[in-house]
């Protein structure tokens, strides 16, 4: 089983990636005025120059794709395939924490966010969670969100929002 | 005299940073930095970046003083995991990685744990010296620079970083665009124009150095573990009593010294890395070795080739920060993280920062001093309860992480658009990862892509308009050379070799 790097077919995505990122850059760029002024080169020189490297970038890249891939690529570490079922919880718990964070508190919304992490990088290391084990994570998150919640809020005075207005949770 | 001016100013520092709050910022830095850096998957440039929210509140010079030792620290606490699990938390402990996990196999980590954190002591030492000598004439030098020359300069950092770093240039260059394309994101700051936000509010004043550091290192590295390396496993090797014999310390010490003085220089060029010096370093103590030591090399592994690169390292380290200070030029994601630290005080280093915020440049210098001595103790006799850090099982310690990750990212700007945005370039680091692009070029990228931008233009002001202007002037003429020679020299010596 190849490793999924080496995939000849995804560098060349990649490559055509990078050329999408110029693209926009290009768009981008026509749309800013380009007042010179005194300084001989206006707001729009450098996205200009840089879609036009990232352009060439991406046309060598996929150059080197199409012609047997990347050139020099240290192999990278870990498993040849990716398991997308633990990289789904953990995405899962992401989306959750910035969905919820203004509306449940830090404290909450990290703790979930952790539970499912957990759970994701669990099951990428082949255990598998079962529900009291979930809410002992529950429960550790709540142990790691809040002193940090405190830490930062009344301490160094840093805005995170709770679920109540009093600061503590 | 200069002397008893840098020996008044710097006693100056000591003042400050003697202070008891500074010396507990100091000592927390120093310890949260060895714990990052003992552990895996957080390094001390997103930790500086999670902890940046903290500018707003706490005043710069404690701010800088913990900072940066979380910076030493990490670099110390790094050593202890490349030696006793053989995954380096740093690039600048790869090397002690080879020797000293060696060494630890064969039952000798106690060894290898002290000269590595006397090592970094003396060498860190010393080049904080040699930092304390040399910052102040440089930045008395520096002053003379103009627009050109700063350009010619970033110019020369972007092409070190995204040329030496890795295995290919392309994508090195490739990465560092991706930097300077999110740098575009925002207000132009000549003209006020508006720049790549496509009407979205939250982009207005740019994308967060903060979110991009933590997006793609620390949730990448989490995205990273959970797709690929669930099922790899580490050892750990059996900790021993961590002191060395005296023929140990007898082959340390010279292998100290060598290290300092090689890796100091790399630390103040805008070559970037510490990869370079501590490979040196290696290779010179390796060649260097008694015939009955050299055989140790790879084997059982030799106390000099964990002596000598962690020596260059520190030193490499230390060095980094002058360019920092005295030409606000930053040559490693670390000081890149730094510096936005310091522009969120509407502090900009350069040379003149040895004038304007001169007590806070000093107490900084007197609390590395400081710094290495609480870093001593923290890693020798404390080193035990380092390494129970490493039991912490993975999913755990990443999940964890999300958290400190979120605090990092939301206390900055308040906003949840954010936290989306830190998964998206979560999902850039695990593809960027996973296909050999560099990483560090992104960040100084976007750091130092509207600094070069600035001086670009005001450069061209200089000129009228004329490109001249960058050769017309004998300093940026010779550094542009130098780029040429950077960009050129490898493809030479490879088609040479290959004719």
């Amino acid at each position: 089983m190849q490793n999924s790097s080496r995939s000849t077919t995804l560098q060349t995505l990649i490559a055509l990636g990078a050329l999408g990122v110029a693209a926009v850059l290009a768009w981008g760029a026509a749309q800013i005025p380009s007042a010179a002024g005194y300084s001989g080169v206006g707001p729009a020189f450098l996205p200009w120059l840089v879609a036009g490297v990232l352009a060439l970038c991406g046309v060598l890249l996929l150059l080197q794709a199409r012609r047997g891939g990347f050139h020099d690529v240290e192999p990278p570490t870990g498993a040849d395939r990716g398991d997308w079922r633990s990289f789904a919880w953990l995405a899962a718990g992401l989306l959750l924490n910035a969905t919820l964070i203004e509306h449940a508190g830090f404290i909450v919304s990290c703790a979930l966010c952790y539970a499912l992490a957990v759970r994701g990088l669990r099951l990428a290391e082949g255990q598998s969670t079962s529900l009291p084990r979930m809410g002992q994570d529950l429960l550790t998150g709540v142990v790691i969100a809040a002193p940090v919640y405190w830490l930062f809020t009344q301490v160094l005075a840093v805005n995170l929002p709770g679920l109540t207005s009093t600061g503590w949770f | 005299m200069i002397e008893t001016d840098i020996w008044s100013q710097l006693l100056g520092g000591f003042a400050t940073a003697g202070t008891p709050i500074n010396l507990l910022w100091a000592f927390v830095g120093c310890a949260l930095g060895t714990a990052i850096g003992v552990l895996p998957g957080l390094g001390p440039a997103v930790t500086v970046a999670m902890l940046l929210p903290i500018t707003g509140q706490v005043e710069p010079t404690s701010s800088m003083i913990f900072f940066a030792g979380i910076y030493y620290g990490a670099m110390y606490g790094g050593s202890t995991t490349s030696i006793l699990l053989n995954t380096p938390g740093e690039t600048g402990t790869m090397v002690t990685a080879l020797e000293g996990f060696k060494m630890a196999k064969s039952g000798r980590a106690g060894a290898a744990l002290a000269t590595s954190a006397i090592g970094s002591f003396v060498a860190g030492s010393i080049a904080t010296v040699l930092v304390t000598l040399f910052a102040p004439l440089l930045a008395d030098y520096a002053v003379r620079l103009g627009p050109p020359e700063y350009f010619c300069l970033m110019l020369l950092a972007f092409t070190t970083v995204s040329a030496v770093l890795g295995n290919s240039t392309l994508r090195g260059m490739t990465a560092l665009f991706v930097g300077l394309a999110l740098g575009l994101i925002g207000m132009d700051q000549i003209t006020g124009q508006v720049r790549y936000t496509g009407n979205v509010l939250e982009l207005m004043d740019g994308i967060e150095v903060v979110l991009v550091a933590v997006g793609l290192f620390a949730v990448g590295e989490a995205f990273y573990n959970a797709l690929y390396e669930g099922k790899s496993v580490s050892s750990l090797n059996k900790m021993t009593s961590v002191h060395m014999t005296r023929s140990e310390w007898r082959r340390s010490w010279p292998a100290w010294l060598r290290g300092t003085f090689m890796g100091f220089p790399f630390g103040t060029i805008p070559a970037g890395g510490t990869e370079i010096p501590t490979f040196l370093s290696y290779a010179t103590e390796r060649k260097l070795a008694d015939p009955e030591h050299k055989k140790e090399f790879g084997t059982t592994g030799a106390i000099e080739g964990v002596a000598g690169p962690e020596a260059a390292n520190n030193a490499a380290v230390t060095g980094t920060l002058v360019p920092l200070l005295t030409l606000g030029i930053p040559t490693s994601v670390t000081t890149a993280i730094l510096l936005s630290a310091f522009q969120n005080y509407g502090i900009n280093p350069g040379p003149q920062l040895f004038q304007t915020s001169s007590t806070l440049v000093w107490a900084l210098i007197a609390s590395l001093y400081i710094g290495n001595v609480m870093l001593l103790v923290l890693n020798l006799p404390l080193v035990g309860f380092w390494v129970k850090l490493l039991r912490i099982p993975k999913p755990q310690l990443y999940a964890g992480i999300l958290i400190f990750a979120t605090v990092g990212v939301y206390g900055m700007r308040q906003s949840a658009f954010d936290l989306y945005l830190m998964g998206g370039l979560a999902l850039l680091g695990v593809l960027m990862r996973r296909f050999d692009f560099p990483i560090a070029p992104v960040i100084v990228g976007l750091i130092m892509g509207p600094l070069a931008e600035a001086q670009m233009r005001n450069a061209l002001s200089i000129g009228e308009g004329r490109w001249t202007v960058f050769i017309d002037r004998p300093m940026s003429l010779f550094l542009l050379i130098v780029v040429a020679l950077v960009l050129v020299t490898p493809r030479l010596l490879a088609w040479h070799r290959r004719a």
